[in-house]
């Protein structure tokens, strides 16, 4: 193997799985924390995509700009979403197994309702734009330097949650409740409004790497669900409700997958992450490094 | 037996939505009778229902008519097999991750198999039975699987079924042989989606791996679940009521009418927990107006 496909490869893989992480670290979030297995995830990412475009091409704005748009609008989102559907779902009190079936079947409903409303609004047309798509060397290797800004965005929003999560009192009392949910709540902890931001910070961190692969990627709304698979497949290598795991398992397949690509230089991404997906599942429920 | 004389009586556009509505009541009432009573959430009737599909697109020229319906059947045992054997160890939501999967992995596998090996994209299908004979025998396999619901029910493994549901290592306490029953019902399911699809490919001429699509599932659970899927009644009530609506709203105003069956989902998970025929038995037992559900 010559250098310059190692570094292709090394680099490319540690791009994809910046982006990777990102969005598996919202799912984690909200299955690690609420049991919430949200199928719509990746759809959020899609309508994240959709409203920077928009607002580039019609305004102008700057696509990373957007995400100080983006971010903020599908946190209320979320904290609206978890009120009106999940909060009450979750207050029935049912046995965890009924309640991890009617929360997903919520999300299935939001799924399609996300995903044919932006049908309606984008049609189904392919979108994209151009921006910041000058070669940028490395190495020998040339990256686009898009490419390398989404995945240095996407990696410092991480980091900065990872910072979040362990030095902030909100960050100590969320992960009180990963822990041990009614320990936390007898030490005074509000289940249902840490429930309600985490959601939110979520719901943010799909919809902001949509905004950022806005950049990369042409769009259609069917883009969201080839992300959440992936995000499950990161969720589950890295185990659940853990961060620094799903971190880690977002660069990894990252990795695998670009290496997968250059050398049997043929599509199978796909297959491969169900592939992945199905035998963890079968041969550790509980995620490679899980609980 | 209004439904037997059916299509000497039906215009061919009649005929056809009944066809196509008989073949959802088949598909949630096969569903319901595994995953009401067992809580099972399974979202591989899409894969099923393709592998069927396939049969008839594969063989069903080769062989004379009723053939290629019991193939869709056993294959769509046999995987199920396959598949109980390997998933129905996970629980909750990792069962409907896992079933979801495999029609995807189906649907991306047969696409790379036959643009890579065989070198096509989609199969015709020749030879294709009479509309008639593909009405009864859809007719047929909705019968059949409302019979299988009906006798299940009253029967030891629909006990030991329900008693999975309600608590599966209680069960198993119980001296139920849990993995039987479930792998056993999960298989009897998918044989009748299997032979749905294999039944139901003649009305495409063309197949390609799309058939193997999510959208079956998901439609499926929504029909049962809407209908109450804990009855037999239910899944029927909701098939025929979803399958008008599509057929009236999914040419005109296709994405107004997913985006509906989104929120129909919602609100039935939200505030029908045992879906119509469930609101129907609240009405009957009272007059009053119905209790809100609680927030």
């Amino acid at each position: 193997m010559n250098p310059t496909l190692l570094v292709d490869i090394v680099v490319g893989g540690l791009i994809t799985g910046g982006i990777y992480a990102l969005v598996a670290l919202g799912l984690n979030l909200q299955y690690g924390l609420m049991r919430v297995l949200n199928v719509a995830h990746g759809e959020f990412l899609m309508v994240g995509a959709y409203l920077t475009y928009s607002l580039h091409t019609a305004w102008g704005v700057n696509p990373l700009l957007t995400l100080l748009v983006t971010g903020p609008a599908s946190f209320g989102a979320g904290l609206v979403l978890h009120r009106l559907l999940y909060a009450r779902v979750l207050a029935a009190g049912e046995a965890p197994e009924a309640l991890e079936s009617r929360s997903l079947l919520l999300s299935f409903g939001l799924l399609f309702v996300l995903q044919n409303a932006a049908l309606l609004i984008w049609s189904a047309d392919l979108k994209g734009y151009s921006y910041l798509s000058i070669p940028f060397r490395f190495l020998g290797s040339v990256f686009p330097a898009n490419r390398l800004v989404a995945a240095g965005v996407a990696l410092a929003v991480s980091v900065a949650f990872y910072v979040f999560l362990k030095r902030s009192f909100t960050g100590k009392a969320i992960r009180a409740l990963m822990q041990d949910p009614e320990g936390a709540q007898l030490a005074g902890i509000n289940l249902s409004r840490v429930h309600g931001l985490c959601f939110g910070i979520g719901i943010a961190m799909s919809a902001v790497t949509g905004s950022l692969i806005s950049m990369l990627f042409e769009l259609t709304p069917f883009i969201g669900l080839p992300y959440t698979v992936t995000a499950l497949v990161v969720v589950i290598l890295g185990g659940l409700g853990n961060v620094v795991g799903s971190l880690l398992g977002g660069l990894i397949l990252g990795l695998v997958e670009t290496a997968s690509v250059y050398l049997t230089a043929s599509d199978i991404r796909l297959i491969a992450s169900y592939g992945v997906l199905s035998l963890i599942l079968i041969l550790k429920p509980s995620g490679l490094f899980g609980r | 037996m209004a439904l037997v004389a059916a299509p000497e009586i039906l215009s061919p556009y009649y005929r056809s939505l009944a066809l196509a509505i008989l073949a959802d009541v088949a598909l949630a009432v096969s569903w319901a009778f595994f995953s009401g009573p067992s809580r099972y959430l399974s979202l591989a009737t899409g894969a099923f229902f393709g592998a069927g599909a396939y049969v008839t697109a594969i063989a069903g020229a080769r062989l004379p008519w009723p053939l290629p319906v019991l193939g869709g059947a056993l294959i769509g045992c046999a995987m199920a097999l396959v598949v109980g054997a390997l998933a129905l160890r996970l629980r909750g939501p990792y069962f409907a991750v896992f079933t979801f999967g495999l029609a995807e992995l189906a649907k991306h596998s047969l696409i790379w198999y036959e643009t890579g090996v065989t070198g096509t994209v989609g199969r015709l299908i020749l030879a294709p039975p009479g509309p008639w004979t593909l009405y009864y025998t859809v007719l047929c396999l909705a019968g059949l699987a409302v019979l299988t619901a009906l006798l299940l029910r009253r029967s030891r493994w629909g006990y030991a079924l329900a008693g999975i549901g309600a608590d599966e290592e209680r069960a198993e306490t119980l001296g139920i042989d849990t993995t039987r029953v479930k792998i056993g019902t999960f298989a009897l399911s998918a044989a009748f989606m299997g032979a749905v699809g294999a039944a139901m490919a003649p009305r495409w001429t063309y197949l390609d791996p799309q058939v193997f699509n999510p959208f079956v599932s998901f439609q499926t659970v929504i029909m049962a679940l809407l209908g109450g899927a804990t009855t037999v009644a239910g899944p029927i009530i909701g098939a025929v009521f979803l399958g008008l609506a599509s057929e009236i709203l999914l040419l005109k105003f296709r994405y107004f009418y997913m985006l509906g069956l989104g929120l129909t989902l919602i609100v039935v998970v939200l505030a029908l927990p045992s879906g119509l025929s469930g609101l129907a038995a609240r009405l009957r037992a009272s007059p009053s107006p119905l209790p809100r559900p609680q927030p």
